[in-house]
């Protein structure tokens, strides 16, 4: 080996122009690789972070399956009516449940929850209320989610008090009348901690609450438009009596929620949703662009092959007279393979290092930069990035790949060149 | 181990069968190269031409052997086939009693780096190599060897033909005749026994054509090497010990000049 990388790493040096294109185009194609994929996955990293920490893992609703029938169902079972008489024309189509053709309520719920938390997997169960309300602040008025909760054990499940940005979410445990209020919402309504605001809805009571803390979860959404009370308040202001609408459940192992929901569903009979299935349409999109920046990488990566491969073909065409006289002085067909393959394998190397050099850099650049936007988010936030030893490890991998492939087949054509064809030709 | 090129005054150890790439050493019993029944042809089916018609031949070492004819003669296959470089059609070749016809690609190109060297028109230098790096090229594959030794065995040859101050010279800066000799250092580094050589002055002028037939011929003389070159020049032919004139794949005489 030693000969054919003397030879091979002279022959590149000695066409560095040439080769050194070829360079760059690998370069850029694990540039793009470690960029790319550093900023798609580092936001959707960050998206799915955020998600799981601010959504269950696993929700179970009030609504049950194969027992509970909608009304649109129980219409359509009407008989058709007589033909000429008077009558709504029959239904024909169910779009979807509504919560209006909900008839049922999580029953004996104490029990229900004790049961779910003693699954294999489940690390925490919360019960909670959860509806539309108006909340208004002197002359402003805004519609918000309105949730009830056990503080303390839906700390557990969706980590509230780590987003409490003023006030204290312990407040929260100790006042009948209390509310930690999205940041985004109090800034909207105008109140601060201390300040009060009043909620109703349309079936419940009017109630005077108290903002003991507002907390900032990174989502505009739920930062514009949520509210958590006590259990019983919200109950009180969205007219449920004594019932609760859904179980919330955190797992030791998220990836589980599937099965986990499943399992649910078959043991107690509700409708159990995944937080993959919660998110399936961003999820759904993730994919997508993966598969879009795979295309993009893959295009960049081949175009670098294709530099490699054109330009060792010209070479081969070059050097039929010097593979002839190597062949001549005892080198091998394999010999003469190698001596091409290597050559290909160094522009793939010296490219797969530079671009991820470059590319190692301009993540470091793109953290500093900061996304007006938000992504979303309710506040400016850095870019999120994503950079492990793998992406490198895969880039090298690719490229050193697509450099062998690009080189294997001029330098096989240079090892199948018959010493005695080029000799009588010379 | 040291570095010994044919004409480098170490011509005659005894070691160089077992050491590869020593020095031409004192030659085993049999001719150099043998040719048995020899035909080579070209083509296929109706368009199948025959270029060499069942020669027979006996070189023993220590000969100057040119080989001549008009073009299309066969003098270059013959020379090709000889350094095993071509496989014959039916018919053998023998070199230093190793018959060649039924070795794999990878044995015969360890046979041609051991036992052979080559010498051709063109000097066939690459050029992204220097003048002494080029001489170490064949030497280079060998296991046998380290990179120093083969350096200073490369050094050493040029040193013999009185190209030293060539050594870090590019090939393009380099003369036809000075390309020729670095060439030829190539061919006897290694220190094989053989030495063929196609058309060597085919592309020098009158002096340093001569400068060549004078190296083969101290070769020969001095270090009991076998040099058969092809060659259409009579002067240089005249020179040799035996002239072996082909006409149309034939030997149609054979002068001996000792």
């Amino acid at each position: 080996m030693r000969a054919q990388l003397f030879i091979a790493w002279r022959q590149l040096w000695h066409r560095k122009l040439l080769n050194g294109i070829a360079v760059l185009g690998v370069m850029l194609g694990v540039l793009t690789l470690v960029a790319m994929t550093g900023i798609m996955r580092g936001f959707q990293t960050k998206f799915l972070d955020t998600i799981l920490q601010i959504s269950p893992h696993v929700i179970v609703f009030d609504t049950r399956l194969g027992e509970t029938r909608a009304i649109v169902d129980l219409l359509l079972d009407e008989p058709a009516p007589a033909a000429g008489s008077v009558a709504a024309p029959r239904l024909t189509h169910v779009v979807r449940q509504t919560s209006t053709d909900r008839q049922s309520r999580i029953v004996r719920p104490r029990e229900t929850v004790a049961a779910i938390a003693s699954l294999g997997g489940v690390a925490a169960v919360s019960p909670l209320v959860v509806g539309n309300a108006v909340a208004s602040s002197g002359a402003k008025e805004l519609p918000v989610e309105l949730r009830g909760i056990d503080p303390v054990v839906q700390d557990k499940v969706t980590p509230l008090r780590d987003r409490v940005v003023a006030g204290s979410f312990s407040d929260l445990g100790g006042a009948v009348d209390g509310a930690i209020v999205g940041a985004g919402l109090a800034d909207l309504l105008g109140v601060h901690v201390g300040d009060n605001l009043t909620c109703a809805s349309g079936r419940g009571q009017r109630v005077i609450l108290r903002v003991v803390a507002t907390f900032e979860t990174g989502v505009a959404a739920l930062d514009k438009g949520r509210i958590y009370v006590p259990t019983r308040l919200a109950q009180t202001v969205l007219g449920r009596g004594d019932a609760i609408d859904r179980i919330e459940l955190r797992l030791t192992r998220p990836d589980d929620a599937p099965a986990v929901a499943a399992r649910l569903e078959a043991l107690f009979g509700y409708n159990a949703e995944s937080w993959q299935e919660t998110n399936a349409s961003i999820l759904g999109v993730f994919d997508q662009q993966n598969m879009i920046t795979g295309l993009i990488i893959g295009a960049v990566l081949l175009v670098g092959g294709f530099g490699i491969l054109s330009i060792q073909v010209m070479i081969v065409l070059e050097k039929r007279r010097d593979i002839a006289l190597l062949k001549a002085v005892g080198y091998s067909s394999r010999n003469v393979l190698s001596i091409f393959l290597l050559q290909g394998a160094t522009v793939a190397v010296f490219g797969a290092a530079l671009g991820a050099g470059l590319g190692h850099l301009a993540l470091n650049f793109m953290r500093t930069i900061k996304s007006a936007s938000g992504m979303g988010y309710s506040k400016p936030s850095t870019f999120a990035i994503y950079e492990r030893p793998l992406v490198y490890v895969l880039a090298f991998s690719f490229a050193v790949g697509i450099g062998l492939l690009a080189s294997f087949v001029p330098a096989w054509r240079a090892s199948r060149v018959e010493p005695v064809d080029v000799l009588r030709g010379s | 181990m040291s570095a010994a090129p044919p004409s480098a005054g170490a011509g005659s150890g005894a070691s160089a069968a077992a050491a590869p790439g020593a020095t031409p050493a004192t030659a085993p019993a049999g001719p150099a190269l043998e040719v048995r029944k020899l035909v080579r042809e070209l083509g296929a089916g109706d368009m199948r031409t025959r270029i060499l018609h069942e020669l027979e031949l006996s070189i023993p070492y220590g000969e100057l052997v040119a080989i001549t004819g008009a073009s299309g003669s066969g003098k270059s296959t013959l020379l090709y086939l000889l350094g095993a470089l071509d496989r014959p059609t039916s018919g053998e070749v023998f070199i230093e009693g190793q018959a060649t016809s039924s070795l794999d690609d990878l044995a015969r190109g360890k046979l041609r780096a051991e036992r052979l060297g080559f010498v051709f028109q063109f000097h066939f230098l690459l050029p992204e190599l220097t003048a002494v790096e080029n001489v170490m090229v064949p030497m280079l594959r060998r296991k046998d060897l380290s990179a120093g030794d083969a350096r200073q065995r490369a050094e050493a040859a040029m040193q013999s033909l009185g190209i030293s101050e060539l050594l870090s010279r590019r090939p393009t800066q380099l003369s036809g005749g000075q390309q020729q000799r670095v060439s030829i250092a190539r061919a006897i580094a290694h220190g094989p026994r053989i030495l063929l050589a196609d058309e060597p002055t085919g592309n020098l002028d009158s002096a340093a054509g001569e400068a060549v037939i004078a190296l083969f011929t101290r070769f020969v003389e001095q270090d009991g090497m076998t040099v058969v070159m092809v060659t259409h020049e009579p002067t240089f032919a005249a020179r040799a010990h035996r002239e072996i004139r082909l006409r149309d794949g034939h030997i149609v005489e054979t002068i001996n000049r000792r």
